[in-house]
């Protein structure tokens, strides 16, 4: 899958003093994780080459005090999936290098849509919805905290997404999350089906070789496929929309299997 | 509005056509406007004279109370009142004018993703330099908002409204940017535009679309405001593609009234286009 330049690219690295260390939550559900940011870094990373020493913040204090991801390499900390893809395209792991001029302009343009459409629906599907909190997320991610911050941190999460739905979405006359509620989910019905003419019939959103926009859509789209939500008309909207399903699954069978056979042999 | 309502008021929208005293209303243009707002109306205004819509342009200072949304401008048509680019794209649609119904989907998925690019990075940006960089939001942000009132109802409302645009910031994660990051994002979003416009008129080519308006909303306001420092005017002049299509569009839309450039002239702003 690899093409010539990018394995070149791999090869100057192999002789690294040390390998880049990635904090990120764990995984579950047939994903290497469940968080959407350590998602797009994590693909990011295994479409262009780059080797990364995943520690998952699993059971450690860092589920508090770590803002996740976090790219560890030689002393610098890099944060926030944009930084950390721009840091890793500087340190020549770069999955992006064929794109013209225009497509990388597309990129930046798809991300905004992401970040504005889609992310408040998915912070309310996960965090706010009371169904899906209750009996997933808060479950999830209590036990996956060592006590006794099992009792703080999906409260704190989940008030976070709260304030940030309610600060970027509710205007005046909207101030109740019920009201917001409509909006955010017809705007982020919208956004898929743009996603889906996007994408056509193509493999990736820009040719046969997957790029940072790829990956950034399948770190947003992969925990709403995969999750067993209880209560999902966002998960039931996408599930419609094959050609994205589809390009899901393919990313993590082409990149992803061996950490999803490893975990099925650990539950196994 | 909720989702009802806005179907609801779509029907009745579209039963009557464009009245001819339609009008704009915004904060006053010579004393209170800041860049944000004054970028919003201008692409308002700019997306109007594209569709052929004659609207009147009011000043009131308290604009911001008056609109439904609590942003600016807003449209008062007939007895409706819709507030901000997106809704007055869509009210405009329902009475049967529309700049981008002859874009197929994946163009109009684009056009959707570069107004959210715009949205995202420019606006944001505006907004961060305003109100959270703190020698602006001195000189300029907070004596400029508060002016219509008396003390001390200036200072409060002041303050208030830079406790709400920070707490915003704080919320997605922009608060912990310096100014120089500020200023590398608004010069990425000015290359990405700059990129997709490449050598055509406009960005859909040959018609303009609402994407049109509001990157020259924005552009234009850039380049015609004084702020404490010319630093983000330079970022946008250095990309001469985008400065040629503002001038283009000024030229188009905006000159053809007796002689004087209605869009961007008051004492904040440098008047037109260097």
């Amino acid at each position: 899958m690899l093409s010539g330049g990018r394995a070149n690219a791999v090869h100057a690295h192999t002789n690294m003093a040390e390998p880049m260390e990635l904090l990120c939550w764990g995984g579950d559900w047939d994903l290497p994780s469940v968080h959407t940011d350590s998602l797009i870094v994590l693909a990011y990373a295994k479409f262009s080459g780059a080797k990364l020493a995943v520690k998952s913040i699993d059971w450690t204090w860092r589920t508090i005090t770590a803002s996740v991801p976090q790219l560890h390499w030689e002393g610098s900390t890099v944060t926030e999936p944009a930084q950390i893809l721009n840091f890793l395209r500087k340190q020549r792991f770069n999955a992006d290098y064929e794109l013209t001029a225009k497509q990388g302009a597309d990129t930046m343009a798809y991300i905004a849509l992401l970040e504005e459409k889609l992310r408040p629906a998915l912070l309310h599907t996960f965090w706010v919805d009371a169904e899906n909190y209750v009996n997933l997320t808060r479950p999830w991610f209590t036990s996956h905290s060592p006590f006794p911050l099992n009792f703080f941190v999906p409260g704190r999460q989940a008030s976070l997404a709260l304030s940030r739905i309610l600060l970027t979405k509710a205007e005046s006359p909207l101030l109740n999350i019920t009201e917001v509620e409509g909006k955010i989910y017809s705007e982020a019905k919208e956004c898929l089906n743009l996603l889906s003419h996007r994408l056509g019939n193509f493999h990736f959103f820009f040719g046969d070789t997957p790029t940072s926009l790829d990956a950034f859509v399948f770190g947003h789209i992969a925990p709403l496929i995969k999750a067993p939500l209880p209560s999902g008309q966002l998960q039931k909207h996408l599930n419609q929309l094959e050609n994205l399903c589809q390009f899901c699954n393919t990313i993590l069978k082409n990149y992803f299997t061996d950490a999803a056979a490893e975990k099925r042999m650990d539950y196994g | 509005m909720s989702l009802a309502a806005e179907a609801f008021v779509s029907q009745i929208a579209a039963a009557e056509p464009w009245p001819e005293k339609a009008t704009l209303y915004q904060p006053l243009k010579e004393d209170q406007i800041l860049l944000s707002d004054s970028a919003s109306s201008l692409a308002v205004q700019t997306f109007l004279r594209m569709c052929g819509l004659p609207v009147q342009v009011s000043c009131c200072a308290n604009a911001e109370y008056m609109s439904p949304s609590g942003k600016v401008p807003f449209i008062h048509v007939g007895n409706q009142v819709v507030s901000e680019l997106g809704p007055i794209v869509q009210f405009i649609k329902a009475k049967g004018h529309s700049l981008s119904d002859w874009l197929d989907d994946v163009q109009k998925a684009e056009m959707k993703a570069y107004m959210e690019l715009v949205n995202n990075m420019l606006l944001t940006a505006e907004l961060y330099i305003q109100w959270c960089d703190d020698y602006t939001a001195t000189e300029i942000s907070r004596p400029r908002y508060s002016s219509p009132y008396s003390w001390p109802l200036n200072h409060i409302l002041a303050y208030q409204k830079q406790w709400e645009v920070r707490r915003k910031m704080n919320a997605i994660g922009w608060s912990g940017k310096s100014l120089e990051q500020v200023y590398e994002d608004v010069s990425q979003c000015c290359q990405a535009l700059s990129q997709r416009l490449g050598t055509q008129p406009y960005f859909f080519n040959k018609q303009p679309t609402e994407l049109d308006a509001l990157v020259f909303g924005h552009l234009f306001t850039i380049l015609t405001t004084q702020l404490t420092n010319d630093e983000l005017a330079e970022k946008v002049k250095s990309y001469t593609n985008l400065l040629s299509f503002c001038h283009r569009v000024e030229q188009t839309y905006f000159k053809e009234h007796d002689g004087e450039s209605q869009s961007g002239s008051s004492r904040h702003s440098k008047g037109s286009l260097p």
